[in-house]
């Protein structure tokens, strides 16, 4: 436990690249965004 | 790489490679930045502190190179709490969670060899609309080109096509678009019902998705909706007076009262769950965060409002001019949603959303939306286009549902388009969360899906930074 330092749980992007890659989430377009991409509220089906 | 940002009274340092992300106090905010250079070269954790207590010194105006390292304070702060925050400082790098570097460029070089195959199709089943929208970049539902509606026959082929090239993709999108799809609703019941016949002889599962204007829904339409749409996408710009500045009716009279209680009814009949409305904001509303709250006012819980995309020559475009005003509206949404969200109130903003610990792996961060690959757009009679907005231009046309695609040559292009092939991108914080923005965006500003479309890059960071804050302050 850190005294000065709050972590956020996040995914480990360098993790992902051994398991990551396999296609089947969602297109970011699909959802609400029509003119601006954005990738990072994406859901990552494997890991649902 | 490391990020180092404040928002809303907090220290947020993000670790870019590795997607680390660490709220902070103020002793480390100022020495994380600071120690960087020392973690790039070989060091030992004496040199580490060493270089802590220079960099305090000098901040405060003192001598960095002072000796007696054996005083209790440097400048100004207690050295056993130094000590603490260098320590902890080394353990997030000694945990991968600090100062990584980028290991990626390799492995998306290999990804990019992979046999591309389809998955999304934005189906363009109406080029008509029975709105008038100023800034449409389908020009009232035409595309520049001739009103037409698809037929069951040219969908049908759509499906099939999407189906052949999907490989082993379990999951298939298709977003019923227009113009104004509902003008064409046989149809879409028609296709849904097709895909619907297909999905288990082939092994695959159809998520339908779909964005209207609401003139149309009923009661019917609404029924199959709730059933068979895995999304749906409702347009409404905010408060009335600019919904209606730019959403008129072709005779000029606005849509805001028409729609706003069909909406509220979608809404509240999916659970205030799987929709969204969605807005575009303008250069006539820079202060959007009140249309964003006027929605949340109507009862919406999934809201998400964009910024126009727009010619530099059109009255309503966003220009750099309005930069500052729109970063600070963005900051007050935010500081506004942790507020609604204490007393109750809360919603999610489509774009402050973002999924630290399960989003998506590198690949999908570095690669971007799929446009041109994996998400293809088909206009009413079959053409196939890199994605709903290239379509119209012919020089972007890729093929047909019938023949397939023929210009292999644009695919390999949109293929080959990532973080790294976007110059402004390899050294920017936000490049796993935006992937590279919008290649349409690029292609209309700059002439080059690997070029950079700068009001939309700068707003694009601006979220990022606002939806970590967010969650930071949840977490």
């Amino acid at each position: 436990m850190k005294k000065h330092v709050r972590t956020l749980n996040t995914r480990d992007l360098k993790k992902s690249l051994k398991k990551g890659g396999c296609g089947e989430c969602q297109t970011s377009c699909q959802s609400a965004c029509k003119t601006s991409c954005t990738v990072g509220n994406q859901s990552c089906e494997a890991v649902k | 790489m490391i990020h180092c940002y404040q928002n809303n009274g907090v220290n947020i340092v993000m670790d870019v490679e590795s997607g680390g992300v660490h709220v902070v106090d103020d002793l480390s905010y100022l020495l994380i930045p600071a120690l960087e250079p020392v973690f790039m070269r070989e060091h030992s954790e004496e040199e580490v502190l060493s270089a802590a207590f220079c960099v305090l010194r000098e901040n405060a105006g003192q001598e960095a190179e002072m000796t007696g390292n054996d005083a209790s304070e440097v400048a100004g702060y207690q050295k056993e709490e130094i000590e603490e925050v260098v320590s902890e400082i080394i353990s997030l790098y000694e945990e991968d969670l600090l100062y990584t570097s980028d290991v990626y460029e390799k492995a998306i070089e290999s990804f990019q060899k992979r046999e591309i195959v389809v998955k999304a199709l934005c189906l363009h089943v109406a080029h008509d609309c029975n709105l008038a929208c100023k800034y449409c970049f389908a020009e009232e539902g035409e595309y520049h080109g001739r009103r037409a509606l698809m037929d069951l026959e040219t969908g049908k082929k759509a499906l099939d096509f999407l189906v052949a090239n999907s490989g082993l993709r379990k999951n298939l999108e298709v977003d019923f678009f227009g113009g104004e799809p509902l003008m064409n609703w046989e149809v879409v019941k028609e296709l849904v019902s097709y895909g619907r016949s297909i999905e288990e002889a082939n092994g695959k599962k159809f998520r339908f998705t779909l964005t209207t204007n609401g003139i149309l829904l009923n009661d019917e339409i609404l029924a199959f909706l709730n059933k068979e749409m895995h999304n749906v996408v409702l347009s409404i710009d905010g408060r009335k007076n600019v919904n209606d500045h730019m959403r008129p009716f072709r005779g000029g009279q606005g849509s805001y009262d028409t729609i706003v209680p069909k909406f509220q009814k979608v809404a509240e009949s999916r659970d205030q769950m799987n929709y969204y409305v969605r807005g575009t904001y303008t250069h006539y509303n820079t202060d959007f965060s009140e249309d964003v709250l006027h929605l949340a006012d109507l009862g919406f819980k999934q809201i998400s409002v964009e910024p126009v995309v727009a010619e530099d020559s059109e009255d309503y475009a966003l220009r750099e001019s309005d930069l500052d005003t729109l970063c600070a509206q963005y900051d007050e949404l935010a500081r506004e949603m942790i507020s609604r969200r204490k007393e109750g109130k809360g919603f999610n903003f489509f774009h402050f959303m973002i999924d630290l610990s399960g989003g998506p792996c590198v690949y999908k961060r570095l690669s971007g939306c799929g446009a041109g690959t994996e998400y293809l757009a088909v206009t009413p009679w079959g053409d196939l286009y890199p994605c709903h907005q290239f379509v119209g231009q012919e020089e972007f046309c890729l093929g047909n549902v019938t023949e397939g695609i023929n210009r292999k040559d644009i695919v390999e292009s949109f293929a080959a388009c990532n973080v790294y092939t976007k110059e402004s991108c390899k050294n920017c914080f936000a490049k796993y969360y935006c992937s590279g923005g919008c290649m349409a965006n690029s292609q209309h500003f700059t002439g080059n899906i690997n070029g950079t479309y700068e009001i939309g890059c700068a707003l694009q960071k601006k979220r990022v930074e606002c939806a970590i804050m967010l969650q930071a302050v949840e977490d």
